[in-house]
């Protein structure tokens, strides 16, 4: 095989792992703060269940720096062209995700009931909506975007902001944040006591069967819509140039890769039982099987995206033959090769630090642990 | 061509607010976490709880630096992509490549370590939370260096070439990138310029303690640690300062005549421009006061050669504009047909001056037809807003000599215990702490702004670099951006000013952390 | 055993600073010369700071 060919096909898979990184890590925490007002009731319970996620909020949320910069090096007309084009959506993002630090910095240095109060909704808006987002910006990237290139690359989209929270868009919002609730409460379930420990529970259940019901509502969805298909040139190993080929649409088009290969339809089913096994295990009381499930079932929904998707990573609806590919979006044969190997050393690094801070901050948090610490939240 | 100059404009203008925001917290960042971890390293030499106290006070103010350093690092790294999406496109292949390594290297270890420092205290042995403290002093600054390459290869693209096939920038060498002069001399100076920053904002509020006589042990030695800190940075950076002029000003001669107001070429030897009043219509300055004979060893680092001023070098902006333009044709032809063998070698025989032609393609589009009037005023393009830049460069250079001379009094009332005579000396220092970040403010202007009109040098005007955004959507994130970050700098000050009339909670033990302390030292003898 | 797991340890560290030191030294003296600086500038501020101790020994007095 080609080797640039190879590396395209390891950086689409490489793309997956970060995005499966960054929405069960990062989503975990978004949970945890949408879900705040629920789970506490008061300040006490609410600053246990801060301290919860307090030590590693901000390492997780690296996951969501480095898928932005992975896509950057790797998939640079893809961060040129997703990031321009939605624009407002990636700015109400952005502004939904900077108050986060603050709401977990600033929220427990004053006592007053207002200060308070007003960071907790901080920390609610921070985590529903970049998760809707998220979910939003999936669906887009399945129904396609309205952009064209000029002759030297400069990008245009011709939509409206409003178009891309479509109702199908939204849906996929509502997965994403489904899941993320669903994976914080697994989090304060295997940290949290008593009270705290039961609304989490609850919240779970609850959220893992919506999840699984949009989850068929946009799976019918999909079966339905019009999908992409490269007709004619698409060279996987031609140049970065995503001018030189013919794209069409057609109606399901999307389940193509699944009726070629069926045993990809073990991938969505997969979603179902693990939504379904970890809100039993969570119910038994046991929640680390519950959150590890929970990360499968949010891999199995992005593998699913993928697999119906590839070879594509943005199809233009305006113009589908300057819809962007794996094959014709990707960075020059040497970046991909530089960055395959920084991130072969790393990734294993990040690992054992990461894993030693999560063993070291291990234990259960209650409201009276954290009144006497002062270096709590 | 009214509409798109105003959205390359505001876009302009949103970078720089956002970037200059941004830069408000980062340098203090660097330096904090080597300075705290400097302490750290006396808590655990000496064993004294002083120190400890000391460490933990001063990490709660970094910690609330460091949130808004982290959420409005965030902002950048999206900006490049939803403001500047054809510089992305364009140079994606070299600069997101150190952006992503800097995630990977720099903002895990930052990050995660950052966690276990400010709430791990009670968890972990002296040594391994000295050990963390390390780490996230390591992984601050690497990020300043991952980001500083990135930003080194806008100042000087190296190890890259143009490909015609897939229309950008691409990669030919990454350890040129890495270790291109410009990428190090510039993590160096920034790096060290953080270092001052910390030491002049620790000096600044121990001092406010001695003043009212509150703290005083604490805080005479958070004095004399941040003290002989700072003074060994304020040296380095100043001479750090004068390797990165040198090597820059080789890179851009176009920033070095603008930080020196050289509208002639200066022949040796030239005198320094001390005050000037550069005039950029009649490329003339209206007024100077210069010091003979100082400029040429200053920057040449020799007696004889001569510095190009504004004038050579237009005209040879203009030369270049010319060769520039049958690449830029050339190129269009090859897109329309990749086989025609003569427009390819036209194209590489001019390749070096594809940005020059695409200087001029902003006043034509088919730069063929352009006029010798389009090509002059393409050509004048290239000078970078004089004023600016000269009167931020010495600013710049002036504040850094103040921080100095500051440090060095600081050093040694401190060492001779003859602060406590010196009131004046102790009432001055708070009014200190903004002098760094004017300090760094303006060198970042000069490093910018001095390099208009290019995103990348020589190879990516800024006025190609932006998305196709209305000017509607130019306003509203403006308009949000204003809003959000006016709320957050007062909320931070507040807290700030909150924790430090607080003071440190003295002589406050924490009875549970002494004694994991206590069983953690005694295994530590044990090992 | 922990005691040659913390002398492995070292002499990995050991190891590492030599070849940063050569790699550096050959194509990046600036960033060679940050390391130094920084290393350089630590230990000076904190034994410059630890001797208040040494001289005073947990001073009562109010001279700073």
């Amino acid at each position: 095989m080609d080797p640039y060919v190879l590396l395209k096909v390891t950086w689409w898979v490489l793309l997956g792992v970060l995005l499966i990184g960054l929405a069960v890590m990062v989503g975990m925490d978004m949970g945890v703060g949408a879900a705040l007002r629920y789970l506490g009731r008061t300040d006490g319970e609410r600053r246990a269940v801060i301290n919860m996620i307090a030590p590693h909020w901000d390492g997780n949320q690296v996951w969501f720096i480095l898928g932005g910069g992975a896509v950057f090096a790797a998939w640079p007309t893809i961060y040129a062209t997703a990031f321009s084009g939605l624009y407002v959506v990636m700015l109400v993002l952005l502004w939904s995700m900077i108050v986060r630090p603050l709401g977990f910095e600033y929220r427990s240095k004053l006592p007053g009931e207002r200060w308070r109060g007003a960071w907790d909704w901080m920390l609610f808006i921070s985590g529903a909506v970049p998760m809707i987002v998220f979910g939003a910006a999936m669906g887009n990237m399945l129904e396609g975007v309205p952009f064209h290139f000029s002759w030297n690359m400069v990008s245009y989209y011709t939509g409206s902001f409003i178009s891309l929270f479509n109702p199908f868009a939204v849906l996929c919002g509502v997965m994403a944040l489904a899941l993320a609730l669903y994976q914080g409460g697994a989090m304060v379930m295997n940290r949290g006591t008593g009270v705290i420990r039961e609304r989490a529970c609850r919240l779970l259940t609850i959220a893992g069967l919506v999840a699984l019901a949009v989850f068929s509502l946009c799976g019918i969805w999909v079966t339905l819509m019009h999908g992409y298909e490269i007709t004619a040139g698409g060279d996987p190993a031609g140049p970065a140039l995503p001018l030189n080929k013919t794209v069409e649409t057609a109606a399901g088009a999307w389940l193509a890769n699944y009726t070629a290969h069926p045993a990809l339809w073990l991938v969505p089913a997969s979603v179902y039982l693990a939504v379904l096994g970890g809100i039993a295990a969570a119910r038994a009381g046991l929640s680390h099987l519950a959150w590890w499930l929970g990360a499968l079932a949010w891999a199995a929904t992005l593998v699913t995206l993928g697999a119906a998707m590839f070879p594509f990573l943005m199809p233009s609806s305006s113009e589908p033959s300057h819809s962007l590919t794996v094959w014709d979006a990707s960075s020059s044969l040497g970046t991909l090769g530089w960055m395959l190997a920084f991130t072969a050393v790393f990734i294993p690094i990040i690992g054992i630090y990461t894993s030693w801070a999560f063993w070291v901050m291990r234990g259960k948090v209650t409201p009276e642990s954290i009144a006497h610490d002062e270096h709590a939240y | 061509m009214q509409e798109l100059d105003t959205v390359i404009e505001l876009s302009r203008l949103q970078f720089a607010a956002t970037a200059l925001y941004h830069y408000l917290f980062v340098p203090l960042t660097l330096g904090f976490s080597v300075l705290l971890a400097t302490m750290e390293t006396i808590y655990v030499i000496t064993g004294r709880d002083i120190y400890r106290q000391m460490t933990h006070f001063w990490s709660k103010l970094f910690a609330i630096n460091f949130a808004l350093g982290v959420a409005t690092g965030l902002t950048m790294e999206f900006e490049f992509g939803t403001n500047w999406s054809t510089y992305s496109h364009f140079v994606g292949d070299i600069f997101g490549a150190p952006l992503a390594i800097e995630g990977l290297m720099a903002f895990f270890l930052e990050s995660t370590f950052v966690g276990l420092m400010l709430f791990g205290w009670g968890k972990l042995s002296r040594g391994k939370h000295l050990l963390v403290t390390y780490m996230v002093a390591l992984g601050s600054n690497l990020s300043a260096l991952w980001i500083l390459i990135a930003n080194g290869y806008m100042q000087k693209p190296t190890g890259s070439a143009f490909n015609p096939d897939t229309m950008r920038m691409e990669l030919t060498s990454l350890p040129d990138l890495i270790f291109s002069p410009e990428a190090q001399a510039k993590f160096v100076h920034t790096s060290i310029a953080g270092y001052v920053t910390a030491a002049i904002f620790v000096l600044g509020i121990s001092a406010f303690y001695l003043l009212r006589r509150r703290h005083i042990e604490l805080a005479k030695r958070s004095f004399r640690v941040a003290a002989l800190f700072g003074v060994f940075a304020s040296i380095g950076v100043i001479s750090l300062g004068d390797a990165l002029g040198f090597i820059n000003g080789g890179a851009q001669p176009t920033k070095l005549a603008a930080m020196e107001g050289l509208w002639e070429t200066a022949e040796a030897p030239a005198g320094f421009n001390l005050i000037a009043w550069p005039n950029q219509e009649e490329q003339r300055n209206d007024f100077e006061v210069q010091i003979p004979y100082l400029l040429t060893p200053l920057v040449t680092h020799t007696f004889d050669e001569s510095i190009p001023g504004v004038n050579d070098l237009v005209a040879e902006a203009e030369t270049r504009i010319r060769n520039g333009i049958p690449a830029l044709s050339a190129l269009q032809t090859l897109r329309e047909n990749p086989t025609d063998a003569q427009a390819r070698a036209t194209f590489e025989a001019h390749q070096d001056d594809l940005g020059y032609a695409l200087l001029v393609q902003r006043y034509v589009e088919d730069v063929s037809q352009a006029t010798d009037a389009q090509i002059a005023k393409a050509a004048a393009d290239t000078i970078p807003p004089v004023a600016p830049v000269f009167w931020s460069f010495r600013v710049m250079v002036a504040t850094a000599f103040l921080m100095m001379a500051f440090l060095i009094l600081a050093v040694i009332f401190s060492l001779r215990g003859t602060l406590h005579r010196h009131n004046w000396f102790l009432r001055l220092a708070p009014w200190m702490i903004p002098v760094p970040f004017i300090a760094n403010e303006a060198g970042w202007v000069v490093a910018e702004l001095g390099r208009q009109p290019w995103t990348v040098y020589g190879q990516l005007p800024t006025w190609l670099s932006a998305s196709t955004h209305s000017v509607g959507y130019m306003i509203f994130s403006l308009t949000g951006f204003v809003l959000l970050y006016s709320l957050f700098i007062v909320v931070e000050m507040y807290l700030m000013v909150k924790f430090i009339r607080l003071g440190p909670s003295e002589g406050k033990h924490d009875a549970h952390a002494d004694s994991v302390r206590q069983q953690h030292s005694s295994q530590w003898s044990e090992a | 055993m922990k005691q040659i797991l913390h002398f492995l340890f070292w002499l990995l560290l050991a190891v590492v600073a030599i070849a940063l030191t050569i790699v550096l030294g050959e194509r990046g003296a600036w960033y060679f010369a940050w390391v130094l600086g920084t290393v350089m500038i630590v230990l000076i501020a904190a034994a410059g700071t630890a001797i208040i101790d040494a001289r005073y020994d947990e001073s009562h007095d109010d001279h700073y």
